[in-house]
């Protein structure tokens, strides 16, 4: 089922200026379940992309249709909506809240969204990464890999569609890596999500149902297994 | 120079880059300096330049000859009849009013024959005394005419012209016939001849004042001493001005207390400058590595930071100066209008900005700034450079010991019960002041500990009740717990300042409206037309008593007298009352408990008074105690029969009976009436027929109720400068908490962007801000009230008794503290809307991926 679908889609940054194409007439379709993995040189885009498929930022030309929505006609509280209901976000940098627990940073987005039943959820969440015996501490408490176990179960809190994943082992070294990418790969099977992550990473590439490579903002190839 | 280029770079430039929260701290730095100035400034216009009117007018004199209730006439003779060269110069002093103008004036009369000769004789008609015999008309030979009079060139009337006086309860017409220059400073002033002055004045046969003139040799005292053995009993020989130096002791110490009130802002001030370089430090701890790193030595560091708020102090000293200088213009006029119902008469002087008053403000504003920066920039050079850039900066806030510092707390709130048991010195309440800042630095190391319980306790309530957001915002305050500690600290030491000065006048001013009811039993009051001020007793036409006791609804007529006397070289009061009209009142003014007949009657024939408890106060003296008073040409000792609360002056009063004080002055003319209506008879048809009785003088007649509400405006025109110190101390915390919000948001805004991320919409972030000014508003008010209300224990029953003598009954002024409080708790939550908007406005893709 086509979940995220970007037509014709350019991006430019304007810095001083001057315009900087991140991304040109650029075309891709990801459906459910598929594990997708970005790749090519810093600079080509891949965040950009990511960001653009999570409606954080939005495309110069063209558009990005997350479940048949384009993100461009949203409103900033159908935008909300979108990131509530359908995509997750995992970062390099894991980017956990150290004032709140385990339990807590994983409620979070439930939490925002004011959906109740919230810990139930996370405590089921935190089983997926087998962490269920640590929630009650806090984010300085943990490993780097435990810290990104933390950040993926509370981008799948919500059950999100769409998993995005900027360089997620970037911080960690290899055999964690590893962990990680299995978990992800695993969760994306089991819980049917698209998941497209950015990476550097060759191991990481080789796991995926699909390598996208990147160039200059533009698709040079894309490898299917 | 490429120091200050570096020291540019790195400090400047990033203040400037959050031109909002730089603005605020220099404005909350410039307020503080700004009030302090504007008081001083204020003060030094209203009283510190003090010389009360009449003595701007004395000229060149080296001794003065007083009585109370007037020096006798032939005190002259005998002084001109002594075998020394001396210039003699008798005068009556008193008030007059323009009626065109309703300008209050001191009005002189001169022995114009008398001061002619000894000009003359000695050759020394310098000095600011009006020097009349020198205008080129020559008008002396008006000088026996009772209509005569001669005015400062200043006040723009010439000579020929005629003009209405308002001397006690008379209008009377003069006739200018000259004007002498009073351009250069010296005060305008209304003189005639001491006859005509005592004829106006309706006293005869004594003068007010004898200035002498004494040669050179032997010294003043061997001049006092020699003229006193010639003077009677009664008749002091002071050197000249002493009361003035009196007067003056008093209003520093009016004024000392106002300074110390508007020390207060600065204390919030310095609080948030310790807030802002504490977040510029944790802000830049990575970079403080970096910088030690390549090479910056640690005292490098030091003055960095300390430089960064010598930056602050300095900006804002510079703002607060010509600011000062403007809020000094609207405080001199109330501190003036205070100091005359309160002290003396002056008038207020101008306002000048001096080279050293800027000079100071701008050391105040700087030092302030380096002294609350040096413990957080202390911290920054001693940051270990492999530390700072490895580690991130959330240690920071960890190591800071709550259960140490409540027992700090506790050590210091014993400190001060014990400093708020110990007496005062000389006048002073110095450990009162001393309690009260122990109690200020004790709940600042409670605070830490008081914030992180609330704030963990509420994270779970708040949550449940207020949602997600109110959960994040007790968690990031709780976070951060030194920060907020530090906020909650500034706010809540100007609520409690707040909260104590208004128990404090709340409690007094219910105790005043009690007093009164007492005090004040009768249904009218008669009092002269011209202005009666603390050390100005106007009088009442002999004879108009009389007429009103005759009315047919007047039940009885007391007769109340005051006189302007010094005791023990003080200014006090000297009030007469009618034994002859007694009635009763509900609760004893005395500090025995007696019934006021009971006490009264021991004043009966005897010489016997009752001092008011300031008297006591500053006399050392109670009841069963004796003291001399001068009266007339007599020395007369008194027994003091018993203490009465008095809340009307601050100076001391003693009270006799009005035929004792006939026996020693016997002037008839009372100050005020107090009448009694019949009680058949209407107040309002009495009130009619009084008014048609005294149709030819000018008086003012009050109701009961009028005289009340006149005795609360003076009381609140008294303190509302000191309300309005307490708001701008509340303003300047506020501005501080908007600054801090400001600079949480900046520093969270890698948190806030990723809420975003997580699914939260705007509102919410907004909310999570406000939550958070909320909360920080809520821990202020409730620290602030407890300590505030620890505060004015000691401001009421500690430093307000030991510096004024008044016994304040404790009174929770309910209203005016709610409302004071909610609107605190408004402002900081309005604080909370700016940074919120820029919270709002964060581009979270940016802030997320920053790191
Ligand atoms: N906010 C921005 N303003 C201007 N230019 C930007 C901005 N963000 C990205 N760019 C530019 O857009 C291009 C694509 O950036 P992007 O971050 O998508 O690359 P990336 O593939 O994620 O690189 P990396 O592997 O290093 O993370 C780059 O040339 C970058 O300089
Ligand atoms: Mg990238």
């Amino acid at each position: 089922m086509l979940i995220l679908s970007l037509q014709n889609v350019s991006k430019d940054y304007l810095s001083d200026g001057q315009r900087i194409p991140a991304l040109s007439n650029l075309s891709l379709d990801v459906k459910r379940g598929e594990f997708v993995a970005l790749v090519g040189r810093s600079g080509c885009g891949k965040s950009t992309l990511l960001n653009l498929a999570g409606a954080m930022d939005f495309p110069t030309a063209g558009q990005v249709l997350v479940d048949g929505v384009s993100t461009s006609s949203l409103e900033d509280a159908g935008l909300t909506r979108l990131r509530r209901e359908k995509v997750g976000f995992i970062f390099q940098s894991f980017q956990l809240l150290h004032t709140l627990t385990v339990f807590e940073n994983v409620e979070l987005p439930l939490l925002l969204a004011g959906k109740p039943n919230a810990r139930e959820a996370a405590r089921e969440r935190l089983a997926w990464v087998e962490l269920d015996d640590l929630g009650h501490r806090y984010p300085h408490q943990l490993s780097g890999g435990q810290m990104q176990r933390v950040a993926i179960a509370r981008a799948l809190i919500h059950s999100p569609s769409i998993l995005l994943a900027d360089e997620p082992t970037g911080n960690l070294d290899t055999t964690t890596g590893n962990v990680i990418l299995e978990l992800l790969r695993r969760l994306t099977r089991q819980q049917n999500t698209a998941t497209i992550m950015a990476t550097h990473s060759v191991e990481a590439a080789a796991l995926a149902d699909m390598v996208v490579q990147l160039r200059d903002g533009k698709i040079e190839g894309i490898t299917r297994r | 120079m490429p120091r200050l280029l570096l020291f540019y770079r790195l400090m400047v430039r990033p203040l400037l880059q959050e031109p909002v929260r730089a603005a605020l701290t220099v404005f909350a730095v410039a307020l503080g300096v700004a009030v302090v100035l504007a008081i001083d400034l204020a003060g030094a216009a209203a009283t510190g330049s003090f010389r009360s009117s009449m003595e701007a007018l004395a000229g060149d004199n080296d001794l003065e000859v007083t009585a109370s209730g007037g020096v006798p006439e032939d005190v002259v003779g005998t002084l001109v009849s002594l075998p020394y060269s001396i210039r003699i110069s008798p005068r009556m002093e008193n008030y007059a009013v323009i009626v065109d103008s309703k300008k209050s004036l001191p009005l002189i009369g001169l022995d114009f024959v008398g001061e002619g000769e000894s000009f003359a004789q000695l050759d020394s008609a310098s000095g600011a005394a009006p020097r009349v015999q020198e205008n080129p008309q020559g008008p002396l030979e008006h000088f026996g005419d009772n209509d005569s009079i001669w005015l400062g060139t200043s006040l723009g009337y010439n000579v020929g012209a005629h003009i209405q006086l308002l001397i006690n309860d008379q209008v009377r017409e003069y006739t200018v016939r000259g004007v002498y220059p009073d351009s250069n400073g010296a005060e305008s002033a209304i003189v005639m001849d001491i006859a005509a002055a005592q004829h106006a004045l309706a006293r005869y046969g004594r003068v007010d004042r004898i200035l002498l003139k004494v040669p050179n040799a032997p010294g003043l005292n061997e001049w006092q001493q020699r003229l006193r053995g010639a003077l009677p009993a009664g008749v002091e020989i002071h050197p000249q001005g002493t009361g003035t130096n009196e007067n003056r002791k008093m209003l520093a110490a009016f004024r000392w207390n106002l300074q110390l009130l508007s020390y207060v802002s600065l204390v919030v001030g310095a609080f948030l400058i310790y807030n802002t370089i504490s977040v510029s430090v944790v802000r830049r701890r990575p970079e403080i590595g970096i910088v030690r790193a390549l090479g910056a030595s640690r005292s490098a560091i030091l003055f960095a930071f300390v430089g960064e708020a010598g930056c602050f102090g300095l900006a804002g000293a510079l703002v607060g100066l010509p600011l000062g200088h403007f809020m000094a213009t609207g405080a001199v006029k109330l501190m003036s209008a205070t100091v005359e119902s309160l002290y003396v008469s002056s008038q207020p002087g101008a306002i000048e900005l001096s080279f050293t008053s800027a000079l100071l403000a701008l050391a105040i504003g700087v030092g302030i700034a380096v002294a609350s920066a040096y413990s957080p920039a202390r911290e920054a050079a001693l940051v270990s450079p492999v530390e700072a850039m490895g580690r991130g900066r959330r240690e920071y806030d960890v190591n800071i010991e709550k259960g140490r510092d409540l027992w700090l707390a506790l050590a210091l709130g014993l400190a001060a019960v014990a400093a708020s048991r110990a007496p005062a010195i000389r006048g002073k309440p110095l450990f009162g002041y001393l309690a009260a800042i122990l109690l200020v630095v004790a709940s600042a190391s409670a605070i830490p500990a008081f914030v992180h319980a609330i704030t963990m306790f509420s994270s779970k309530l708040l949550g449940k009740l207020f949602g997600v957001e109110a959960m994040l915002a007790s968690r990031s305050l709780a976070g951060s717990l030194r920060r907020t500690s530090v906020l909650v600290s500034a706010l809540s030491t100007a609520i409690a300042m707040m909260t104590a000065v208004g128990i404090m006048v709340g409690s007094f001013r219910e105790t005043v409206a009690v007093w009164m009811e007492d005090r004040l039993p009768a249904d009218l009051y008669l009092r002269p037309g011209s202005s009666a001020a603390a050390d100005r007793h106007p009088t009442i036409s002999p004879g108009l008593a009389e007429t009103i006791e005759k009315l047919p609804g007047v039940a009885a007529v007391e007769r109340l007298r005051a006189y302007e006397i010094f005791y023990q070289e003080m200014p006090a009061t000297l009030v007469s009352v009618d034994l002859d009209v007694l009635r009763t009142e509900p609760n004893s003014e005395y500090f025995s408990g007696r019934p006021r007949e009971q006490v009264l009657a021991e004043l009966r024939d005897s010489d016997a008074v009752v001092v008011s408890e300031p008297f006591t106060y500053k006399h050392g003296v109670k009841t069963g105690d004796s003291i001399t008073l001068s009266l007339g040409e007599k020395q007369v000792t008194f027994r003091i029969a018993d203490v009465y609360y008095d809340y009307s002056s601050e100076r001391g009063s003693v009270l006799m009976d009005r035929k004792t004080m006939l026996r020693y002055l016997p002037d008839p003319a009372p100050s005020n009436l107090a009448i009694y209506v019949a009680p058949e008879a209407k107040l309002e048809t009495v009130r009619a027929e009084i008014e048609q009785a005294t149709a030819g003088h000018r008086v003012l007649l009050f109701s009961n109720r009028d005289i009340r509400a006149e005795a609360i405006r003076i009381f609140d025109r008294t303190f509302a400068i000191t309300y309005a110190l307490e708001a701008v101390a509340v303003i300047v915390a506020v501005m501080g908490i908007a600054g801090a919000l400001l600079a949480l948001v900046i520093d969270r805004r890698r948190e806030l962007g990723l809420l975003r991320f997580l699914g939260g919409a705007t509102g919410q972030i907004r909310k999570l801000i406000l939550v958070e000014a909320g909360l920080l508003g809520l821990l202020a008010n409730v620290a602030g009230l407890a300590l505030g209300f620890a505060l004015s224990l000691v401001l009421i029953y500690v430093i307000n008794k030991q510096s004024f003598g008044w016994t304040i009954r404790f009174h929770w002024p309910v209203e005016i503290l709610v409302a004071a409080l909610t609107m605190v708790y408004a402002a900081t939550v309005l604080a909370g809307l700016y940074p919120a908007e820029v919270a709002v406005r964060l581009n979270s893709l940016e802030v997320v991926h920053e790191e």
